[in-house]
């Protein structure tokens, strides 16, 4: 594919962003933190803040930075090898409500739709990895990422991400996964949780975000510290500038992570987004988005890190023309780039703000097309099938040959949704739509999931841990 | 006397040109109250209008309204204290535990740019510090932003921290972030809500309509 940048282009991004952090540097508000930059041969200036990060420092940091590691899943089916070419795609977290069908309006989000997201993941092939959905509004905030990441857990083998309000919340999510794993080391080896946080664009790091990376890299927790400015708002509005800019915090926040704790399994994060100038809605699923996007994963690649990335994203209200084609093309370029780690990528809609259980299984469909092509056509002799040609003959037909059978089940992506069939016959059976189609996915998938902790388990952890409570 | 020639430096968002035009206006010996009226206020109502056709894109109203405050602080040593129309004081800040603060400053923007005066406490303002703003500056509104459900609730805590301090009748309060509905609004007892800058500046001019 003809890519976006030159190997020229992101040499200058790259160079660009690395001068941003020596000349403007990083705000940084956590003094402790500062001191402990200083005294590591960064630039400190205590009257404004800001760590002022010189080449060497930022590549003797990242020269720590595992450039291959594994995300796991509990059960060893879904492992994340990241790094590996691989390319995985999840879903996106922290939507505030849900699109309810029924009324065809929204309604705030609740634990239980937190545990029925987590189901419907771990039914859906294609999405690879979970990450916490949405907010519970039902849950009180002092119990409340035990809860989150308790209810993920209890319904998913898969991977789970998630974010974390603050330190506490931090601890709580590690002391049960810890509990679930059997203690620290064992969580260590086989990560199936990691926590992404955020810089804020442009150029500042808050002193909790700080507090709660040292925390979770001390545990061996992988993360991801990832910058999301916004083009026109907390960047520039060229995209060469908010690729400098967020390359500069990306890896500012990368070689942090590697100066807390050097080996941690970091991702490189990118979470760039425009806006539409004209309102300044946000403007997600914008093709510029995806371009974006698409270019980060070439920076995080120049330096060897897996990247964090962003598709799939739509501005769209409901699960609609909008929602498909803004969603069809950010997912399809950052497949073809590479990119390791793709959040956002199932279940929202309105720019991030909401979910729909149907948008994730229509969101599979779509990961499912893209997984296919980045499968590719495979060239081989029996591929090309001469023989089978030359057999068949011409006038004849391939239906009833021993060499389609072989091949049509693996050769083929077969959509559930996607509607294909003869007009009478799809107006037969009441023309269904690929909406209605997914609606009776997830009743199914719900209806007949199971949950993913063993009784016994969750019974002892409903003891250790008696702050935890029922959807 | 013609301001034409002002209303259009503020439109473009030429701020050394509008400066220049009020400076000459006050030479000619204008009424500066004339000046920011039919020059200024004036420009700012066409801009609105082109905004909301759609001809004109926030970063450009936001430059004109920028314009538009270089030449009031020019104006403002003309006026005798008190008599300059500002069309009241608004504080602005995101709540505790909160840090976005991209709505919360276009919010101050374009109330600004229609005339208000904002005091911006910034992001993470706690109830007391919102409080002690309310004392000390005697504002006819309170804003109020937040972005994350977890946070929403420092807004009802506001709202009970300003009444035990008995500063609640004496401001309207208005609150607004992606998460932030009217139905909360109306829970937690603020006067207003407005779902974007725009609604925002017509709310608010409605709060002081009303008196």
């Amino acid at each position: 594919m003809r890519q976006f940048l030159s190997e020229a282009d992101i040499e200058q991004i790259d160079e660009t962003g690395r001068r941003i952090l020596t000349t403007v540097g990083i705000r940084i508000l956590d003094k402790q933190m500062l001191d402990r930059l200083r005294a590591s041969g960064a630039q400190v200036e205590p009257a404004d803040g800001r760590a002022r990060l010189p080449d060497g420092w930022i590549d003797r940091q990242l020269a720590s930075a595992p450039d291959r590691f594994t995300l796991f899943s509990r059960d060893g089916q879904n492992d994340l090898d990241l790094g590996s070419g691989q390319v995985y795609f999840g879903n996106g977290g922290r939507a505030f409500q849900i699109l309810d069908l029924a009324t065809g309006g929204f309604r705030p989000t609740m634990l239980r739709d937190v545990a029925n997201t987590a189901a419907l993941v771990e039914q859906l092939s294609h999405i690879r990895f979970y990450i916490i959905a949405c907010q519970a509004y039902d849950l009180a905030p002092d119990a409340y990422h035990l809860n989150d990441f308790f209810h993920a857990l209890l319904h998913t083998n898969k991977h789970v991400m998630g974010g974390v309000d603050n330190l506490e919340g931090a601890r709580q999510m590690v002391e049960l996964a810890e509990d679930v794993a059997g203690g620290n080391a064992p969580l260590r080896q086989r990560p199936f949780v990691s926590v992404m946080t955020n810089p804020i664009s442009p150029l500042t790091v808050d002193g909790e975000s700080i507090k709660i990376l040292e925390f979770l890299t001390s545990r061996g927790i992988p993360v991801t510290f990832a910058p999301a400015p916004i083009s026109g708002a907390t960047a520039p509005a060229t995209l060469a500038g908010t690729l400098a800019q967020l390359h500069a915090e990306a890896l500012a926040g990368a070689a942090l992570v590697q100066f807390m704790s050097p080996g941690t399994p970091v991702m490189y994060g990118s979470v760039p987004m425009t806006m539409d100038l004209r309102t300044m809605d946000l403007a997600v699923g914008s093709v510029e988005t995806a371009m974006l996007n698409t270019c980060c994963v070439a920076l995080a690649h120049r330096y060897r890190l897996p990247i964090y990335a962003s598709a799939g994203l739509t501005d769209a209200k409901q699960p609609d023309i909008q929602a498909g084609f803004e969603k069809g093309v950010s997912n399809l370029l950052l497949g073809r780039a590479g990119a390791d780690f793709v959040h956002l990528a199932a279940g929202m809609l309105d720019s991030g703000n909401s979910i729909s259980y149907e948008q994730y299984v229509i969101d599979d469909e779509i990961i499912g097309m893209v997984e296919r092509l980045l499968r590719g056509v495979t060239i081989n002799a029996e591929t090309l099938a001469l023989e089978c040609i030359e057999r068949v003959g011409p006038g004849g037909n391939y239906v009833t040959e021993e060499h389609t059978v072989e091949h049509m089940f693996s050769e083929f992506f077969y959509p559930k949704l996607a509607v294909r069939e003869q007009y009478d016959r799809w107006v037969g059976r009441g023309a269904p739509t690929p909406l209605i189609r997914a609606q009776s996915v997830v009743d199914e998938i719900l209806d007949e999931h199971a949950h993913r902790l063993d009784p016994a388990a969750v019974k002892g952890l409903r003891s250790r841990f008696p702050r935890i409570v029922d959807v | 006397m013609d301001f034409t020639a002002l209303s259009e430096t503020i439109i473009k968002g030429n701020m050394d040109g509008a400066v220049k035009e009020t400076q000459k206006a006050l030479d000619a010996g204008s009424d500066p109250q004339q000046i920011l009226d039919q020059g200024l206020i004036a420009a700012m109502d066409v801009v609105g209008e082109k905004f909301s056709q759609g001809t004109m894109f926030v970063p450009q109203m936001l430059r004109s309204a920028k314009t538009m405050q270089a030449c009031v602080a020019l104006l403002k040593p003309q006026f005798q204290a008190g008599t300059v129309s500002s069309k009241g004081k608004i504080i602005m800040g995101t709540v505790k535990g909160d840090l976005h603060d991209i709505g919360k400053n276009l919010v101050a923007m374009m109330l600004e740019g229609a005339g208000f005066t904002i005091v911006d406490l910034g992001v993470d303002v706690a109830p007391e510090a919102f409080v002690k703003a309310v004392a000390d500056e005697a504002p006819q509104i309170l804003g109020m932003s937040a972005l994350l459900s977890t946070t929403m609730p420092s807004m009802k805590a506001t709202i009970e921290a300003l009444k035990q301090a008995g500063h609640r009748d004496k401001v309207k309060i208005m609150i607004g972030g992606a998460p932030v509905t009217s139905q909360f609004a109306k829970e937690i007892g603020a006067d207003r809500y407005a779902p974007d800058a725009g609604s925002a500046v017509s709310e608010a001019k409605g709060v002081l309509a009303a008196g």
